[in-house]
């Protein structure tokens, strides 16, 4: 009877507590960009922002280059900057160092450090 | 290890675990609704950012308190065993607030009170038997601190609450056959009865720190 009664109120606690701290729970924040064309080339600045590439998401236009500097926030392995595929893998040491490449390819395509502890996604439309 | 004496253990158990467990919730969560009312509900999307890690923090501050509890029935252990019990409650209690604070704060606020808190604890529950007990708790606790805290800021984005449920879900498993363990291990030892009263005051402290820490604390250069 006495552990029924714990047992209940443990359940009842924990499903109450639960539900409302909980619900809606998120991790990070999330952001779209779309890049800027200067002289012809789409650029984007990153820099961190809740231990994550901010912005985490890019929109660029198919068939016009892309140039992605990551600004003096960035520090330790999210310099170390990877496009799987794009096949760029390029250790961006200071901030006037950049990766380009031209999308050929339209879709989501994921970029990331070289740990996969900074992610985002590059949009091409 | 048969069935049939964790089952013993279970039904004798019983009744002193749930109703450590339940009065360390009724703390937590009367001090988190505290908070709430008077602070916290103003803070903006509060819930969504921090609510899923203070939630966990408050289970797993349940289980660590109760099974210290059940360690402080016991005046002595054979040396053997109290070393188990300061590593793994050790462990546990600086590998889950590390986690925890971590995932809201950083590393070094993280490994830092997991560190206190494992390592505290650690000592705590290892001194019953000696100095090896008492090492093996700073050491465990040291280590599971700047883990818990490591593996969150890894796991950030890479289903970090995932991993967070996981990680609790681990670290109960282990903590229930730690009280088997100690009831295995003592069944001949000298029994002491135990109130609720360091239940209630540990619950409090760590469940206070963690909600301070989590919103108002010190972050990593990353997390602003």
């Amino acid at each position: 009877m006495k552990s029924s009664f714990y047992l209940i109120g443990i359940i009842v606690l924990v499903a109450i507590f639960g539900f409302v701290m909980i619900k809606g729970a998120s991790v990070g924040e999330s952001s779209v960009y779309t890049a800027p064309i200067v002289d012809g080339v789409q650029e984007v600045v990153l820099g961190v922002k809740n231990y994550n590439y901010y912005p985490n998401t890019v929109k660029v236009k198919i068939g016009i280059p892309v140039r992605i500097y990551l600004d003096s926030s960035v520090s330790g392995c999210l310099r170390d900057f990877t496009i799987r595929d794009f096949e760029i893998h390029e250790y961006l040491k200071t901030t006037e160092d950049y990766v380009e490449f031209t999308p050929t390819e339209s879709g989501r395509h994921a970029f990331a450090c070289s740990m996969n502890m900074g992610t985002g996604v590059l949009i091409v439309e | 290890m048969s069935s049939r004496e964790f089952s013993r253990f279970m039904a004798e158990g019983r009744d002193n675990f749930l109703k450590s467990i339940f009065v360390s919730l009724i703390v937590s969560f009367a001090v988190f609704l505290i908070a709430y009312f008077i602070r916290l509900k103003s803070i903006e999307s509060f819930m969504p950012k921090y609510g899923f890690f203070i939630f966990f923090s408050i289970l797993s501050y349940s289980l660590i308190v109760t099974t210290l509890k059940h360690i402080s029935r016991y005046n002595e252990f054979p040396c053997m065993g109290g070393m188990m019990v300061g590593m793994t409650l050790g462990m546990i209690a600086g590998f889950l607030p590390g986690f925890f604070i971590g995932a809201t704060n950083g590393m070094f606020v993280g490994s830092v009170f997991g560190m206190v808190v494992g390592i505290y604890l650690g000592v705590w529950s290892g001194k019953c038997c000696g100095i090896m007990g008492i090492m093996e708790g700073m050491m465990a606790g040291f280590m599971g601190g700047l883990m818990g805290a490591m593996t969150a800021i890894m796991m950030f984005n890479d289903h970090l609450k995932a991993a967070g449920v996981i990680v609790f879900a681990i670290s109960s498993m282990i903590i229930v056959g730690l009280n088997f363990m100690i009831y295995k291990e003592s069944k001949s030892l000298d029994k002491q009865d135990t109130g609720n009263f360091v239940n209630l005051v540990l619950s409090f402290v760590l469940t206070t720190a963690t909600i301070w820490l989590s919103v108002f604390g010190p972050r990593s250069p990353l997390f602003q």
